[in-house]
């Protein structure tokens, strides 16, 4: 199912939360809303289930206004977690599943199956309350799978978790994209989204400040730089053709390439040239290309 | 429909499962029935196997405090239950002082009654000399007599003025004793009050009642009434009229009490017409908050769990408020037909007498029904909204507290209710929606409520529901996902406005 957010605006207050926020999220790959805590991922998120209403704008699905057909077709992970404590855990992955529209013979059954993959038959019949976070975290992502949705949101799914839930959820997703299912997945952990997305919104203040393909964002913004740590005297490798500017502190160089020549081809001379321990063609990471836009915009508030 | 449906029946199974609910519905009402058992035995103790004790002081009176002890019995053992009022008579502790002033009072007495004597005969002796033929010694003895006679009566009024001067001495010594001993037996608790029937109490018609308890002044009407009696036989007697005249023209009467409901009527019974409606409202009061009271804990659990925007992303608001209030609902009215089942039971094992219980009928137990309903609803609108304003559950919870102080308030008004409970002021307070549930349940086993009072409280309850729905819905829809401060005054009418 395809989700196209179109320009959509949300005041709180004299607050306002978001500002012509556009994308599309497709079948098949997985969206980033991305941004710092506050930056309105949330809210967005909230809109796209719902929740709450756009001032202005439009989320349609498949073209689609959201209905209950749509809504029962979203599994969603939020980011504030909880689940009602005395009810056991069989009881409540019914409810939920009963609530997005399924019978209950096919809830019973597909509670089971959920429940016997993430290896949690034998507690089936416990009370929330008697398990353990991590357990309880896993109820959780069950709740948003059990109804096999074709969309699914994911706000900072990695929050709280443990590095064996953390695995399982990237691994969850994975295997969502390869599903063709839709996924948001709302973070605002660049590192993370940088190996999980393939599309990506990254949002300031309410305003979106990057958007596109991992890919071609990273082409945008490429920054030709390369550091070689080596024995020898490095000055040699300021007078190679293309170095445009040379830093040098004690064995370390920084050399900054000419955009228009490859650094793959200044590497492989400079492996020719000094007996190097480290070479690295310096990619920015998403944070650093974060916090560049932000810096080059002065933004620091609303 | 279906989603409704699920939440409306998951809320009624979680909560009917619970130990609240439990505890609401079974053991709040064992307790509070321990309680009026208790009480009622006290009563039966207190009145039947102890019957309370009042002292009689009286002065100078002749035993007017046995007299009032024997007609107070006769008055109590008429409606044939033993007595549960007893007139003593209190007895002086008479002190050496006192004994020594009655010692001489009594020579004294004895003194005036032989001079007395003395002086009778001197006189008749004198007549009789007088009636003799004149002689010297006729003379010299009616001369000798002469001067008896004076001195006898000269010392005999001497005698007596002396007796009475030391008569009102022991007479204010007798009262001081008298008062002092009532007020210790009164302190010891022997007695419960005593009365002070002073000898003039023919004349004034009144009589002084001494107690420490506040309720003994609402208990002594026998004693005043017996009084009243006395003192009209007495007077009658003054005007001339026969003890049989007397005994006829103040037979009491006896007055059969039977309550108009309608085209029924029946016997007077306070416990059918009085407390039960009282009872009644307790238990359906009980009720409304054991629902609307999971509503508002569920809400703010749901709120402080996140669970709610969990659900949000799968019902709407509306259907999630209705499912909720649906549910909960029908748990009040399971609760309620568990308390009419064990009333049943209790009826039919004859441990509650039919009588108690046959304003329990099937018109008021459908009112009852319904005024429930519409206070529930009423309420659960109320808590649904305020529930979803807080996130800390300690604030949301002195909140809860205090609505239910505010709503339980009005059994303070049942007095008034029960006593008129047709008057234009209560007709009145049977509009106000807060009120309205308590007063109407009030009055429906007590009075033939009009047509009107019930379509007009039904009507004034539906729109307030529906307003408060209305209102409650659209903070429940913002405030719900509201985490952190609290809500100020001005956010709350501001949600109110964007909801």
């Amino acid at each position: 199912m395809e989700i196209r957010v179109e320009k959509i605006n949300k005041v709180f207050g004299e607050a306002h939360v978001l500002r012509d926020l556009s994308f599309t999220a497709r079948p098949g790959e997985v969206l980033g809303l991305l941004g710092p805590n506050g930056a309105g991922k949330t809210t967005t998120l909230r809109m796209v289930l719902d929740i709450i209403k756009p001032d202005e704008g439009s989320i349609l699905f498949d073209g689609q206004p959201m209905n209950r057909r749509i809504r029962a077709a979203i599994g969603y992970l939020p980011e504030e977690r909880g689940l009602y404590q005395r009810a056991s855990v069989y009881d409540t992955l019914l409810y939920f599943a009963r609530l997005k529209n399924m019978s209950r013979k096919k809830a019973q059954v597909e509670a089971v199956r959920l429940l016997d993959r993430f290896d949690m038959v034998d507690r089936m019949e416990d009370a929330i309350a008697s398990l353990s976070k991590g357990m309880q975290q896993k109820i959780q992502l069950m709740v948003a799978l059990i109804h096999q949705p074709s969309v699914l949101i994911l706000d900072e799914p990695f929050f709280g978790l443990d590095p064996l839930n953390q695995d399982l959820v990237r691994k969850l997703i994975t295997q969502a994209r390869q599903d063709k299912k839709t996924v948001i997945l709302s973070t605002h952990q660049l590192n993370e989204a940088e190996n999980l997305c393939d599309e990506i919104v990254l949002i300031n203040y309410g305003r979106t400040v990057l958007q596109g393909s991992l890919s071609a964002i990273r082409e945008r913004y490429r920054e030709n730089l390369i550091v070689v740590e080596a024995e020898g005297n490095l000055q040699v490798l300021k007078k190679l053709e293309g170095v445009r500017k040379f830093i040098q502190e004690r064995g370390t160089a920084r050399l900054y390439i000419d955009e228009r020549i490859e650094p793959q081809e200044i590497a492989e001379q400079i492996l020719k040239m000094v007996n190097i321990t480290r070479l690295e063609i310096n990619r920015p990471s998403l944070n650093d290309i974060f916090l560049e836009i932000v810096q080059e915009s002065g933004e620091a508030g609303p | 429909m279906k989603q409704f449906l699920t939440i409306a029946s998951w809320e009624f199974w979680r909560n009917l499962r619970s130990r609240s609910f439990f505890l609401a519905t079974f053991v709040s009402p064992v307790i509070f029935a321990g309680f009026v058992l208790i009480a009622a035995l006290f009563y039966n103790q207190a009145d039947v196997e102890q019957p309370r004790v009042v002292g009689c002081v009286e002065f100078n009176t002749d035993a007017y405090c046995q007299m009032l002890a024997e007609r107070l019995n006769r008055y109590l053992t008429r409606a044939g239950t033993a007595p549960d009022l007893i007139l003593v008579k209190i007895q002086p502790d008479t002190s050496a002082e006192l004994a020594g002033y009655y010692q001489q009072l009594a020579e004294l007495k004895s003194k005036h009654d032989s001079l007395d004597q003395a002086y009778n005969k001197i006189k008749q002796r004198r007549n009789y000399i007088f009636r003799q033929a004149p002689s010297r010694k006729r003379e010299r003895l009616l001369r000798e007599t002469y001067e008896q006679l004076h001195k006898t009566r000269e010392e005999r009024d001497l005698t007596e003025i002396e007796y009475n001067r030391m008569k009102a001495v022991a007479d204010s010594l007798m009262r001081q004793a008298l008062l002092q001993k009532a007020d210790s037996l009164l302190m010891d608790q022997v007695i419960e009050g005593y009365l002070v029937i002073d000898p003039d109490y023919f004349v004034s018609g009144r009589v002084e009642f001494h107690s420490l308890l506040p309720i003994s002044f609402l208990r002594i009407d026998p004693i005043r009434q017996v009084l009243q009696m006395m003192i009209l036989e007495q007077r009658l007697q003054a005007e001339g009229i026969t003890e049989s005249k007397i005994q006829e023209w103040l037979r009491p009467v006896e007055i059969l009490k039977f309550e108009v409901q309608g085209s029924q009527r029946r016997e007077f019974n306070f416990m059918v017409s009085y407390l039960a409606p009282v009872i009644v409202v307790l238990f359906l009061f009980t009720s409304i908050f054991t629902s609307s009271g999971f509503l508002f804990n569920g809400v703010l659990s749901e709120k402080t769990n996140r669970v709610i925007e969990l659900l949000l992303s799968s019902v709407s608001h509306l259907q999630l408020l209705a499912g909720k209030i649906v549910g909960l609902g029908c748990l009040g009215l399971f609760q309620i037909l568990i308390w009419i089942g064990l009333t049943y039971l209790l009826t039919v094992g004859q441990v509650i007498h039919p009588d108690q219980v046959d304003f329990l009928t099937l018109r008021n137990a459908g009112l009852f029904v319904w005024y429930f309903a519409l206070g529930y609803l009423f309420y659960a609108s109320i808590f649904v909204g305020v529930g979803s304003l807080f996130s800390d559950p300690e604030d949301a919870h002195h909140l809860n507290q205090f609505m239910r102080i505010l709503s339980i308030l009005p059994v303070a008004l049942a007095l008034v209710v029960v006593v008129y409970p047709n008057a234009l002021f209560v007709r009145i307070l049977s509009f106000i929606p807060f009120l309205t549930p308590t007063i109407m349940i009030l009055r429906t086993p007590i009075v033939d409520v009009p047509l009107l009072d019930y379509l007009l409280s039904s009507g004034v309850m539906v729109v307030s529901f529906l307003i408060n729905i209305w209102l409650g819905g659209r903070l429940f829809r913002i405030g719900s996902l509201m985490y952190g401060k609290k809500p100020s005054w001005k956010t709350v009418f501001q949600l109110m406005r964007a909801g």
